[in-house]
């Protein structure tokens, strides 16, 4: 898998709730597992396209969804995966 | 004194089993096994460290390996033939069988997200199944659930076998809903589940 963005949660709840949201509003997203770079602990991602973010941002903010972040998951030369923090 | 066990092309536990009767038919010497497989390699050093016998390899080309064993006049075989289990499996296959269209009892919204999040961590698990299996409501996951079937069409492309029951599809009336993979009925099933040594069944 080439490099891709998430939005991870902390609560289960909210990221079902952003997820919903999101979409309602037609975004297309792949909810997955918190990937192990981010975090050790289970808790799921909102996989979504770069080009999404502004609007991904104006409807979490609007519906005070909080998250752990958003992060930009990367590979190295050596396939080893990383994760970026790009906004809290 | 030197006996050979030609063990090539056996499954296990016969590896570890023709060694144990070369080497109780003798007091003390060596006994030289030769293998083909990873699996039986590993269970046969195993074996012979486990009775305090002295394992080395002697010659390994590729996967054909011989093992010389030494047995002393201490040595005592003290185990049965059919406690011989081999620890070492070569076939580390498996097969999913999902009953349900969301994983788990309790609330319904997390089982549906909890079943999606185990699909796509699937698709990045490596070994992958050789088939997975969806039956009663398991067949929405491969029919009218968006977000599945994305991840069960990049299993697919990854050599994974889909199979959706029939029975299932046609009493959910989403025969002609399916997006991924075939149909199958039970006797595949059956079939499919009897010939894996591993089946993972959620729901």
């Amino acid at each position: 898998m080439d490099n891709f963005y998430v939005v991870s949660f902390n609560s289960t709840h909210h990221a079902i709730r952003t997820e919903k949201l999101l979409e309602k509003n037609g975004i297309t997203i792949t909810t997955m597992p918190t990937p192990r770079e981010i975090a050790a602990s289970c808790g799921l991602s909102i996989k979504f396209d770069i080009s999404q973010i502004d609007q991904i941002n104006k409807i979490m903010k609007e519906n005070s969804l909080e998250r752990r972040g958003i992060f930009k998951i990367v590979r190295d030369d050596q396939e080893n995966r990383k994760a970026i923090k790009i906004e809290d | 004194m030197s006996i050979k066990v030609d063990a090539r092309g056996q499954a296990c536990p016969l590896p570890v089993i023709n060694t144990k009767k070369a080497l109780e038919s003798i007091d003390e010497g060596v006994v030289e096994v030769r293998v083909d497989d990873l699996a039986p390699k590993e269970n046969v050093i195993k074996f012979a460290k486990s009775i305090n016998c002295q394992a080395e390899i002697i010659s390994e080309n590729g996967m054909d390996v011989t093992i010389k064993i030494t047995k002393s006049k201490d040595t005592k075989i003290d185990i049965k033939d059919e406690d011989i289990k081999c620890d070492i499996s070569s076939d580390n296959s498996y097969i999913v069988a999902i009953m349900s269209n969301k994983l788990g009892n309790g609330n319904e919204e997390l089982g549906h997200v909890l079943i999606k999040s185990y699909l796509f961590a699937l698709t990045e698990t490596n070994p992958l199944p050789k088939s997975i299996l969806f039956l009663n409501g398991g067949v929405e996951l491969t029919t009218i659930n968006n977000a599945t079937v994305e991840n069960i069409k990049i299993l697919e492309e990854k050599g994974v076998e889909i199979l959706s029951c029939g029975t299932c599809l046609d009493y959910y009336e989403l025969k002609q809903a399916l997006k991924v993979g075939s149909i199958t009925n039970m006797y595949t099933i059956i079939e499919k589940m009897n010939d894996c040594s591993k089946v993972i069944t959620l729901g």
